[in-house]
């Protein structure tokens, strides 16, 4: 009898205790976490993560700033002011959950990849023509999306995904764009954003453009990513995630 | 070297040039205090005294996850660069739809932030943990991030930038938890440290035998607010910190150099070339951080290089920016009890026993100070300088612990007065006498940081203690237009002009407000 006020004294102890880094990035935790994450949270932040009705956790904008005690307080009691509620769960079944969350957003640069970093970096830079849009450094082009901090701020899937299947996603604000001025000159670009009543148009060269819509005489976005579908092998795709999985800005990545 | 190339070859477009920054507001701001000298005097004039009060909101951006929003935007062009916590984000001027975002993946930090500093084709800010970080200014696309201060030492960065010639110079805060301070310029194109300025003298230096036996590493005199630059003199004139513990002054017996001053430092060498010390052996947090304003005027009947500044510690300062020299000191707000007045030599004439005891004891003006790092204006017409001004006193106290035990903490504090609430005005100084020409009482609680900005139009906009941007008229206080943004305001405003037209700018908690002239528009069924 006296014994069991320090059993529960434990758990709530279990609960508060952090977990090692090595048990967060533990397989059976993830897949655990992930099994229970279908049933209670995709309905809101979606099956993948990538938000609804509630937040995206895949892209690492919210879920990579917060430390673990902050995401295992925010599944257990809710977010107040918000409509995420809280899961009263045990506590080793939230750290699975925090766990499970943070490998959505795992950044690429700690991942174990396949690739050769080096043969990507001669790809990216050469035959692979990834610098006529994208930067690195300040030394590319304009109108893709900036990988100086590719390997801390995607995940390895990502970076896959991004060159296997360009059209799947297209990123916000790289959105490709022809329109009609009223003088009749054309612009093509990427439409760094847009609205019934404006365009902000990256034409390829750097020049950016404030549009008013209701000064164009016309306007046709495309339906597919400017980023075209590589003419690479697999494992030269492997390569190349390999490099963009090293591009950090807070380490000198190697060239 | 390559990579130089390309860099050069991709920037033909939207350079910044450094004369331009030179040349002070126009179309654009340029740069945090709109001019190098501070006088965030904008020469545009389609807002007037006679149609301010036809101003309307034009539009409204809201920043996710804002921390407090203390950023002045910078326009360049018809973008506008405006930052929270960790992020830059760089907007359509005229509509506030967002180009681009930059969020920092790597700060550990979440410190409140001021802003970005542009040049060439570039936009600085600093991360909270003391990364200056340089992005590319059309596309935000990351150039190069370079710590310049160690966190894990109690470092912390807030400051909008200062970008000069080839250099950004940056500064640190921490002052309130015994950091020794430092000014720094980075080469614009890599990063890389060209001097670094310490505000607490090394053994040898002068200044190092005024802080009695203190470990020197902990003097504080932190650097966390933007400086001014006289591009005649080439000097740049920097606001340092309180010495630390902010209240415990027993093992630092001593002026505390260079604690509560201002620093001429040579741009070229990060050498002193003079400094001014407002409250030596400060035990008070009273900052220098109000902002030393450039103006060339009239001292005396001649022409003269003259730095203008109101002080925490509720004088308001005249100096010669080529020599230092104290020109003269005299008291700006009526809550004044800790000195009689400033001395010839530019000392102030403490009254004794007032220091911050165990017990507390009420000293005046406040911890916050008479006024603080929200942005006065000069105008040329009037020669006034417009001052946020806080009446309130304060029961201070110190503790006895050693420092030693007391780092990562003030060693005291300093609490308000129930009965004596703090009220804010704001005041137009006549810098010649230090006379109040007018004031505008703004009733509040007493919360805001927000400065202020003059017009060719000859309306100063300025952010109020109840959450308003109002329009005044420089000549003569009287109140043209407000609008409630809702929230407590942290930030200065800036007008710009974008497509023929001109915007004041606010930002506000969570929000950037721009704010036009009502204009008819024909709707079209």
């Amino acid at each position: 009898m006296r014994r069991i006020p320090g059993i529960l004294f434990a758990g709530v102890l279990f609960a508060q205790q952090e977990p090692s880094a090595k048990q967060l990035l533990d397989p059976s935790w993830i897949n655990e976490g992930r099994r229970q994450y279908r049933l209670a949270c995709g309905g809101c932040h979606g099956i993948n993560g990538e938000g609804g009705r509630g937040p995206n956790l895949a892209d690492g904008a919210m879920v990579r700033r917060a430390k673990n005690d902050r995401l295992f307080y925010s599944v257990r009691n809710g977010v107040a002011g918000t409509d995420m509620p809280g899961f009263p769960w045990e506590g080793e079944k939230v750290w699975q959950m925090v766990a499970f969350v943070r490998s959505l957003s795992a950044p690429a640069q700690f991942a174990t990849l396949p690739g050769n970093a080096e043969a990507g970096a001669a790809l990216f830079h050469g035959k692979g023509g990834c610098t006529g849009c994208h930067m690195i450094r300040g030394a590319g082009g304009f109108t893709g999306p900036d990988l100086t901090d590719a390997g801390a701020t995607r995940t390895a899937k990502q970076l896959r995904e991004s060159i296997t299947n360009p059209n799947d996603r297209i990123a916000e604000g790289f959105e490709s764009v022809s329109v009609i001025q009223a003088d009749g000159s054309p612009l093509r670009g990427v439409a760094k954003n847009k609205n019934n009543y404006s365009i902000q148009l990256l034409e390829d060269r750097g020049k950016l453009h404030l549009l008013e819509r209701a000064s164009l005489k016309s306007v046709r976005f495309e339906t597919t990513s400017a980023m075209p579908k590589p003419d690479l092998t697999a494992k030269e795709i492997e390569d190349i995630v390999a490099y963009l999985a090293k591009q950090s800005v807070r380490v000198e990545a190697k060239r | 070297m390559k990579l130089g190339v390309l860099i050069l070859g991709v920037s033909a477009f939207g350079q910044v040039r450094f004369e331009d920054i030179v040349a002070g507001p126009g179309k654009n701001w340029l740069t945090y205090h709109g001019d190098l000298g501070a006088t965030r005097y904008s020469p545009l004039k389609q807002i007037t005294r006679a149609n301010a009060g036809h101003l309307v909101a034009k539009w409204t951006y809201h920043v996710d996850n804002a921390l407090k929003l203390e950023a002045t935007p910078i326009v360049v062009d018809g973008v506008m660069y405006i930052t929270n916590s960790n992020e830059v984000v760089a907007l359509d001027a005229r509509t506030g739809r967002r180009v681009w975002r930059y969020l920092d993946a790597h700060s550990q930090i979440r410190r409140v932030n001021r802003g970005v500093a542009v040049l060439g084709d570039r936009v600085f800010f600093v991360t909270g943990d003391a990364h200056l970080v340089a992005l590319h200014r059309v596309t935000g696309a990351l150039l190069w991030s370079k710590q310049y201060a160690d966190p894990t030492k109690g470092y912390f960065a807030t400051m909008a930038p200062l970008a000069v010639k080839d250099r950004v110079i940056v500064g640190v805060g921490g002052g309130d938890s015994g950091i020794r301070g430092f000014v720094s310029a980075l080469l614009v194109s890599t990063g890389e440290e060209l001097w670094k300025f310490h505000t607490v003298p090394q053994p040898g230096e002068f200044g190092f035998d005024s802080w009695g036996k203190l470990n020197k590493e902990w003097g504080g005199a932190a650097t966390w607010m933007h400086g001014t630059y006289d591009p005649e003199l080439n000097l740049i004139y920097w606001p340092t910190g309180n010495p630390w513990p902010d209240l415990a002054k027993e093992e630092r017996n001593g002026d505390n150099l260079f604690s509560c001053s201002v620093l001429a430092i040579d741009l070229a060498t990060g050498k002193r070339r003079w400094h001014f010390q407002f409250t030596p052996g400060d035990t008070r947090d009273w900052d220098a951080q109000s902002i030393p304003v450039l103006i060339n005027g009239e001292w005396q009947g001649k022409p003269r290089k003259l730095l203008l500044h109101p002080n925490r510690n509720g004088f308001f300062y005249v100096l010669d920016r080529v020599t230092g020299e104290f020109l003269s000191g005299t008291p700006f707000v009526d809550r004044l009890n800790w000195a009689t007045g400033i001395a010839k030599n530019g000392r102030p004439l403490e009254i004794p026993n007032l220091q911050p005891t165990a017990n507390g004891i009420k000293n005046c003006p406040s911890l916050r100070g008479a006024s603080n790092w929200m942005s006065p204006s000069f105008h040329p017409k009037t020669q006034w300088l417009y001052v946020p001004t806080l009446e309130q006193c304060d029961i201070y106290s110190a503790s006895s612990l050693p420092a030693a035990k007391l780092v990562g903490s003030m060693g005291g504090g300093a609490d308000q007065i129930p009965s004596e609430p703090g009220q804010f005005f704001l005041r137009a100084i006549d810098y010649k006498t230090g006379k109040k020409m007018w004031e505008y009482p703004m009733p509040g609680s007493a919360k805001m940081w927000g400065g202020t900005v003059s017009t060719a139009g000859d309306v100063l906009f300025a952010a109020d203690d109840d959450g308003n941007l109002l329009a005044l008229d420089v000549f003569t206080g009287k109140h043209l237009w407000h609008y409630a943004t809702g929230q407590n305001l942290t930030a200065s405003p800036m007008t710009f002009e974008a497509g023929g037209k001109q915007y004041v700018t606010i930002l506000a908690g969570t929000e950037v407000y721009t704010f036009g002239l009502f204009e008819a528009v024909a709707s079209r069924p």
